[in-house]
């Protein structure tokens, strides 16, 4: 479960990793307060979160002082170093008049997208005082575009598009940032039926594989599985942008052979008879980040209190959709013509993880999709060491800063300047890809230990 | 000679019957076989994957099927994303109207201006001839990116893609109006507004709305085309969007319906260009 | 010429590049009078005609009206074109309603719309108002070009050509009713020609041009049939073949050779008038071996 709805003031869990939540006494309450409306204190517990983490930095240190000193007693010495009540306020409600209550909110139709999608249907931004229309959109590069032209107040990219749009790769350079990663896990890497025979991907020389955008996770992690197989995805393979709805119709087509992309385009491949699904993205990264929440550095400075909103609109969508038991809820009311227009059955099947692999099994994996809002910055500094790594940026690369400037890992680090205080920097956790590590402390080194690679 | 246009219409009914015939025929070999997997797997995948076969293309009773759910409510609107044919159809129509109208309200003046200067038409020629060829799509990006706004761009890019036809037949049409008319005004000593309205333009007026019939054709071919770039409202989204849902039998509707209003649009004009056509 | 015409040519010349067409033209056309320009292809008929309907200009030389040089086109000299330059997209009484309208600004739709129909009705086009020219058989389309001409009621009517275009027998009615309604009005006329029998019929005056280049008035024939000639039996008058001998002796032989056997006492500013219908010799003979 994801972290950031963890207390961070519970000793027994860890802050930076794992999957069972750690935020109730039992499961029935978890339950109780993850369930929509019983989010309110979400966005508080977040800023808690990324205090308590800035202050005692690693898990055991934390541990150790909060057996020490007792729960209570470690809020009560926190609060006289930091404002945690008005970081809590701050964060748990608009501390003023909305600036602005129409939104457009852009969104490609694929499941990463369900916290914006569900949103609206379920009321999340009404309850939030926003009326936020969402709006189809026909692909990356035109979402980027919308919102660029302030045509989307905010939109659904994917995680290394506000960085990329950062950095001034592939447009130029405004500044961006990622309030919220959407989704976790929930790609795949689907293959035609024909070659349902080539389950390692050293029999894929040659192959022509199609991936959402060039600025994308499944970018990357497509060219990290086949490099890890020893193919270079530069030379061996074809690697090309297709925007997902042609993806099937090419697979079908015979154009590609396979590609990793985003639900429902792998399971609706499979529905359609036309391919089938080779792994989950799951099996590369447990974690990994896949879509994101994404808003211009103009709006978030000139819109605070509605952009508060739309973040807790957002975080407590996402609350709801990490829910196992409300996927199933989730997919009937997205599934729609409205929203991503495809059979509830495919949807239904990303999301509660129980699903037809296109070679006749049935699979069960009820992580093939999570949500998870919290932007860990090493997340982005992974994604900046890819595009290091694959040529798309040059030169020296301040990847703290940046990652820092886009993933704004919460609000809680703008709250606490404005308080005068000097935040430390955010604890990244190291992640692990294809038993790999990653220590986000060391970016450089961990390019260098690559052995395919063009920088 | 009456059963003429009968004959032929009686022919065109025996094409089309014999046509959606063997389309039919041939969508329904390729149907039924039996189950090759276990139940549960069969409920999670659609019919045909479940008989181990990929999604057919769609037979012409189910593309009726999907045109009389489309015709049957037409102009729904039910959320943002989710609106009836007919309402898309009306926003491209209106998009196509917006820059198309533009374009012929600069291009007709200025057609004019350079069909009447030789000094225009060299200076002004070489421009033209460079962005007339150019694929409107091309500018797209480049309008997104200036004009910020991507229903003004849309309406730029038929702008753009209309505006050369009626330019370069109006420029055409002016120069190459009798030097006898426009002598007969000289020597009735008309004005030059009057020569441009009462003589000029009833003389060109054929070779421009030739130009717009050019025009109007590109136009409603680029609109679908630009909608499908950019998405949001009109029928080149509704196909985008049905690409999305892999709905081949509403994409055939939509491909149905933008070739009846391309017909009545063409039909429009050729009927206007009719009235001002004139014989020597 | 006794008295002062109401257009005077005055030696223009018309040069292409380094071609001159012609040089020296001078004549002039009196009021009321009906003088005829005949000439081969290429001596620059049609250019003097638009030179003088304002359309074309000389390259030296004047054209006056009174004491002023003309600087354009004007409604006082209307224009019947070879081929009739009707505007096609209106119908009859539209394309002589247009030249109405230009004429008198002012006047309301249904002075404009009486005053054609009369021009209508002048020129035997009763019945055929709304046709539009590609209805109208060649004969009525300059009907119609010559209504419009004389709706505007002009001080002078320019004609080039004018029935070229038309079959002899449609050429022989018109030719009838433009000696009519000249007659009857009085009119001022300047019409080019290349029909011998045309400009006898029709003209007081024949200017003879000679062959371009350097094409120039050579003489300017005197027609002495009385003014009231019918097309059946013009022929009939002892001056018709006098005449006619005249200019189609003009035109087969000396049109060509006019540099050569100039008279010795040709001036162009004064070309000579010549009455052969009168049995006046023709000019000197050249002294030249008969060939």
């Amino acid at each position: 479960m994801a972290s950031a709805f963890r207390d961070p003031f519970n000793p027994d869990h860890r802050l930076s990793s794992g999957c069972s939540c750690g935020e109730h006494a039992s499961q029935a309450d978890h339950d109780q307060a993850a369930a929509l409306g019983g989010t309110d204190d979400l966005a508080a517990r977040l800023a808690e979160t990324a205090i308590v983490k800035a202050v005692f930095g690693a898990d055991p240190a934390r541990r150790a002082f909060l057996r020490t000193v007792g729960t209570s007693t470690a809020l009560a010495a926190l609060s006289q170093f930091f404002p945690l009540a008005a970081a809590r306020e701050a964060m748990a409600q608009a501390p003023g008049p909305l600036e602005k209550k129409d939104l457009k909110i852009g969104f490609i139709p694929i499941t990463c997208a369900t916290p914006i999608i569900m949103a609206h249907p379920m009321g999340f931004y009404s309850k939030n005082g926003l009326n936020a229309e969402v709006v189809r959109t026909a692909g990356w590069a035109v979402i980027r575009d919308k919102t660029l032209n302030k045509e989307y107040d905010a939109a659904h990219m994917l995680s290394p598009m506000p960085l990329a749009i950062t950095m001034g790769a592939g447009s130029n350079p405004i500044p961006y940032t990622m309030p919220a990663v959407e989704n976790i896990n929930g790609q795949a890497i689907t293959l035609a039926v024909k070659h349902k025979d080539k389950n390692d991907p050293k029999q894929w020389k040659g192959f022509k594989f199609a991936v959402p955008f060039d600025y994308s996770m499944h970018n990357y992690l497509l060219r990290y599985y086949l490099a890890e197989a020893g193919l270079d995805p530069d030379t061996d393979v074809q690697i090309r942008a297709v925007p997902p709805p042609e993806m099937v119709a090419n697979l079908r087509a015979d154009n590609i052979d396979g590609f990793l992309a985003p639900d429902p385009v792998n399971q609706r491949a499979v529905y359609d008879g036309v391919g089938f699904i080779h792994i989950l993205s799951k099996a590369i990264w447990d974690g990994h980040p896949c879509c994101a929440f994404a808003a211009s550095r103009e709006f978030v400075t000139t819109m605070p209190n509605t952009y508060q909103a739309l973040l807790k609109s957002i975080i407590e969508a996402t609350a709801f959709a990490t829910k196992a038991e409300n996927r199933k809820q989730i997919a009937e009311v997205i599934a729609g013509q409205n929203y991503l227009n495809q059979p509830v059955t495919v949807v239904e099947q990303v999301l509660t993880g129980t699903y037809a692999d296109g070679l006749g099994n049935v699979k069960r994996d009820a992580n093939r999709i999570d949500f998870d809002p919290f932007p860990y910055q090493s997340m982005a500094i992974w994604i900046l060491t890819q595009m290091k790594r694959w040529g798309q940026i040059k030169g020296d690369v301040n990847y703290k800063q940046v990652a820092e400037q886009v993933f704004l890992a919460t609000d809680a680090t703008k709250l606490m300047r404005e308080a005068g205080l000097t935040p430390p920097a955010m604890s990244s956790k190291k992640h692990v890809i294809m038993g790999k590590e990653f220590d986000p402390a060391k970016p450089d080194e961990y390019i260098a230990s690559f052995r395919i690679k063009r920088s | 000679m009456r059963s003429l246009a009968l004959r032929s219409a009686l022919l065109s009914a025996a094409i089309f019957l014999l046509f959606i015939g063997i389309w039919q025929v041939s969508s329904m070999s390729g149907g039924g076989g039996s189950q090759v997997v276990d139940d549960e797997y069969a409920r999670l995948v659609g019919a045909a994957a479940a008989t181990g076969q990929k999604t057919p293309f769609p037979s012409p009773s189910e593309v009726g099927a999907k045109l009389w759910q489309h015709l049957s409510d037409p102009f729904y609107v039910r959320g943002t994303n989710d609106m009836g044919i007919g309402i898309q159809l009306a926003y491209s129509i209106a998009r196509v109207a917006g820059g198309y109208l533009l374009a012929a309200a600069f291009a007709i003046p200025v057609g004019f201006l350079i069909g009447m200067s030789p000094l225009l038409y060299g200076a002004l020629n070489p421009y033209i001839q460079i962005l007339r060829p150019i694929s409107p799509l091309a500018w797209m990006p480049l309008a997104l990116y200036t004009i910020k706004d991507s229903s003004i761009s849309s309406i730029f890019v038929i702008f753009i893609c209309s505006v050369w036809p009626m330019l370069i037949n109006t420029a055409f049409g002016v120069a190459s109006v009798r030097r006898e008319w426009t002598n007969v005004a000289r020597t009735l000593e008309v004005g030059p507004l009057r020569t441009a309205f009462r003589v000029i333009l009833p003389a060109a007026a054929p070779t421009i709305m030739t130009g717009m019939r050019i025009s109007i054709g590109i136009a409603w071919l680029v609109i679908v085309a630009a909608e499908m770039l950019v998405g949001g409202t009109g029928i080149g989204y509704f196909v985008w969007n049905e690409w999305n849902n892999l709905s081949l039998s509403s994409i055939l509707v939509a491909i149905l319906s933008i070739g009846l209003v391309g017909m009545a649009l063409d039909q429009g004009l050729a009927r206007l260009t009719r009235l001002v056509t004139y014989q020597e | 010429m006794s008295e002062k015409p109401f257009i005077s040519i005055e030696g223009i010349a018309k040069r292409f590049g380094a071609q001159v067409v012609f040089e020296d033209v001078h004549f002039g056309v009196r009021q009321g009078e009906f003088v005829a320009l005949i000439g081969h292809s290429g001596c620059g008929k049609t250019t003097i005609l638009n030179v003088l309907a304002g359309l074309d200009q000389p390259d030296s030389g004047a054209v006056l009206v009174g004491n002023d040089a003309i600087s354009g086109p004007s409604l006082d000299r209307a224009v019947i074109f070879q081929s009739h330059a009707l505007l096609p997209w209106l119908s009859a009484i539209g394309n002589i309603s247009f030249a109405v309208r230009s004429r008198w600004p002012k006047w309301d739709g249904e002075a404009v719309r009486s005053h054609c129909q009369r021009y209508i009705d002048l020129v035997g086009l009763t019945g055929a108002e709304t046709k539009r020219p590609a209805q109208l058989s060649g004969g009525m389309k300059q009907r119609v070009g010559i209504a419009r001409a004389l709706a505007i009621h002009p001080k002078m009517l320019l004609m080039d050509e004018p029935f070229s275009a038309l079959d002899a027998l449609t050429r022989g009615v018109l030719q009838d009713e433009v000696l009519r309604l000249c007659a009857a009005t009085h009119q001022t006329v300047f019409m080019i020609t290349h029909d011998v029998d045309e400009a006898i019929l029709l003209a007081d005056r024949i200017v003879l041009m000679t062959n371009g280049p350097y094409a120039k008035v050579a003489e300017i024939v005197v027609n002495t049939l009385p003014r009231e000639r019918s097309r059946h039996d013009v022929h009939k008058h002892p001056h018709y073949y006098r005449i006619r001998n005249h200019i189609v002796d003009f035109l087969v032989e000396r049109s060509r050779r006019f540099d050569e056997d100039r008279p010795r006492d040709y001036d162009p500013m004064h070309p000579p008038e010549v009455r052969p219908g009168l049995g006046e010799p023709p000019p000197p003979a050249p002294l030249r071996a008969v060939t």
